[in-house]
């Protein structure tokens, strides 16, 4: 296992910019999820960091060294990409069996097949070796691409949106156990995701791209807590946080535009409150997700799963401690 | 008054026939459309076929066609398969036939392969390498006999100036070790681009992001063309051999104006000694049981492997 260190790391496509000057400090052990918008440069990192592209700028050590010349086998990570990328010609044996076989490692056959059957256990697909890749489901694919990686032991995971696909009780169980198992393993893991319930869950810091920058670096809670920006505090969060003009309200701190409200920044019914109406109400069964309008602005929060509100209510809208934001999107204290 | 006769005639016919004039039912109408087909299919390639059988199990001759036709049962067969100058021929054949894919299949996945490698102006080169392709065999046979001539071909000058000898000190077309690989060596100039272009084709199958995924799980460049260019190729590769393996079964046009079969008759292949049987000879009912023989040969063996190619895909 090892941590990864950024500096200063660029990669450009022609004109396009893929990931510009980069700074990242990844600790041993860590579970590290970057998110961002598609094109802001977290596959690119990903494969910066694999040795699949080379950096036009910047160091990249893993482990303390610098590998910016090495090869990806040279390198030692393991990668599950987002399009499966499986040998379609082979069986899911020989798939899960293909990176144990590198001369590198040079594994007895004995141990190839413990390892297999193990990982194949773990992702529910001991049924499906004898099958041809090609005969797979989409989700059982990806299951296999995953599992490509864990037979091995690479000094770092990288994984490329690796649940994206799945149905969402086989995505739960999954994410569970991916966590389990770099947890148990202690191992380091880069991942790319789009889905701010595995940000949330697995991840012990976040990584936000905005345009192929790192804009904000930290562990879930104060990324969620305190974004550094209205385009890092509207990465996580659902409903998403509702920006208003701070006119809306008052006690705005001077220099601040927006006000940022989350549902849980949101008192309704309390004392004197901004009156609004309800629009819609949504009943999701656990919670219930209210429309509202105020003053011609719309705003999305929760009610209890048991509320009685209905459409053309009114209710009173209280900020309690609120984010701010200046004019440009940064975070106004 | 001519009106209401036509409409009087019109309201006695039964409308039964009134259905079966005014439209045909679907099946006749595919009748129709598949019909002359079918009928020119019949005509031209199955009744030739059976009347070939039948022939091969008769002395008749087409120079003859007077002459009464004696049926003689198996006789062709038998001094055909007892005949040793054919199993000469079927030797030239085979030496003709395995050379030329042996050669075909590794020029040609090789120089696939190099092309398949990204770099400037390679659609020009497969262009350039693709043309011999394009002309015409007879052509080509015809040009070759010039670059093998020994006192002015440009291909005995190149190779002497190789080996440092005399380029007339031999004779690729004149003589009989050299002439099996002569016609060897132009059907693989020609033909090789082919096989290129089908290996070239089962090469960009492969996506990039296969060798990425390989190139993670640590395979060296070696592994990664043994374990995932290879297999994924082979059955391009073997469709290739196939398709050159038919048409050289039944090579003529080329060897017959490069060679003409000579010298001697060690050139001389199947097909052309067939021509000779059939045409010159006009041993027309030996001829046919010749042609049936082939025919069931390159049948038998095409079977055998695109069954066996069916299964490399299946893997």
């Amino acid at each position: 296992m090892a941590e990864i260190v950024l500096r200063d790391v660029t990669k450009l496509f022609g004109h396009t910019i893929g990931v510009d000057g980069i700074d990242l400090d990844v600790p041993d052990g860590a579970f590290v999820v970057l998110l961002g918008p598609t094109g802001a440069g977290k596959t690119t990192t990903l494969r910066l960091i694999a040795g699949l592209e080379k950096p036009d700028r910047g160091e990249i050590t893993i482990g303390g060294r610098s590998v910016v010349d090495e090869t990806p086998a040279q390198r030692d990570v393991a990668m599950v990409f987002q399009q499966y990328s499986l040998y379609p010609h082979m069986t899911v044996r020989e798939n899960l069996a293909f990176p144990l076989k590198s001369p590198i490692l040079n594994t007895p056959p004995a141990e190839i097949e413990r390892k297999v059957a193990e990982v194949a256990e773990v992702l529910r697909i001991p049924h499906k070796l004898d099958n041809k890749a090609t005969q797979l489901s989409g989700g059982e694919m990806q299951r296999v691409s995953i599992g490509r990686a864990l037979v091995r032991d690479p000094a770092i995971y990288l994984m490329d949106e690796p649940l994206s696909s799945l149905d969402a009780k086989l995505r739960s169980e999954l994410r569970v156990e991916l966590k389990r198992i770099q947890a148990d393993l202690g191992a380091t893991l880069l991942y790319v995701t789009h889905d701010q319930i595995e940000a949330m869950t697995m991840a012990t810091h976040i990584g936000v791209l905005d345009r192929g920058r790192l804009v904000q670096f930290g562990p879930p809670r104060e990324i969620y807590e305190n974004p550094a920006s209205e385009y890092v505090a509207t990465r996580l969060g659902l409903p998403r946080i509702n920006l208003l003009p701070t006119g809306l309200f008052g006690g705005a701190p001077s220099g601040a535009a927006h006000i940022g409200l989350r549902p849980e920044h949101i008192v309704l019914n309390g004392e004197g409150g901004k009156s609004a109406t309800v629009t819609r109400v949504e009943h999701l069964g656990d919670q219930t997700r209210v429309h509202l309008e105020v003053d011609g602005h719309v705003l999305t929060t929760l009610a209890d799963a048991h509320s009685t509100l209905d459409h053309g209510d009114r209710v009173a809208v209280t900020p309690h401690q609120p984010l701010f934001f200046d004019a440009a999107g940064n975070r106004v204290v | 008054m001519t009106d209401t006769a036509i409409d009087k005639i019109a309201q006695r016919t039964p409308t039964r026939v009134a259905r079966k004039v005014r439209g045909l039912s679907d099946r006749a109408i595919a009748w129709l459309f598949v019909g002359p087909t079918i009928f020119l299919l019949l005509a031209i390639n199955i009744f030739p076929l059976i009347w070939t059988v039948y022939l091969s199990f008769t002395n008749f001759r087409a120079n003859r066609p007077n002459r009464e036709v004696e049926w003689v049962g198996l006789r062709n067969y038998e001094r055909i398969l007892t005949d040793s100058d054919i199993w000469l021929n079927m030797q030239a054949t085979a030496h003709f036939l395995f050379w030329t894919i042996v050669f075909q299949v590794l020029i040609g996945f090789a120089l696939a392969y190099l092309i398949n490698k990204k770099f400037r102006g390679n659609d020009l080169w497969t262009t350039i390498i693709v043309l011999p392709m394009m002309l015409s065999p007879a052509v080509v046979g015809n040009f070759w006999t010039f670059l093998y001539q020994p006192q002015i071909g440009l291909f005995n000058y190149i190779i002497a100036f190789f080996i440092g000898a005399d380029p007339s000190s031999f004779e690729m077309i004149g003589s009989v070790t050299l002439a099996p690989w002569s016609i060897v060596i132009v059907d693989t100039w020609m033909w090789t681009p082919f096989v290129m272009l089908i290996c070239l084709a089962g090469l960009r199958s492969i996506p990039d992001y296969i060798y990425e995924a390989a190139e993670i799980d640590r395979a060296s460049k070696w592994r990664q063309f043994w374990t995932i260019t290879v297999p994924m190729v082979l059955p391009f590769l073997m469709l290739a051999v196939l398709f050159r393996g038919i048409e050289n079964f039944k090579m003529f046009d080329l060897v017959v104006q490069l060679t003409g079969g000579g010298p001697g008759s060690i050139t001389e292949l199947a097909s052309i000694n067939l021509k000779r049987e059939a045409f010159e000879k006009w041993r027309t009912g030996y001829s046919s049981a010749y042609a049936i023989i082939l025919f069931v040969t390159v049948f038998g063996l095409a079977s055998i492997y695109v069954k066996a190619l069916n299964k490399v895909k299946e893997r």
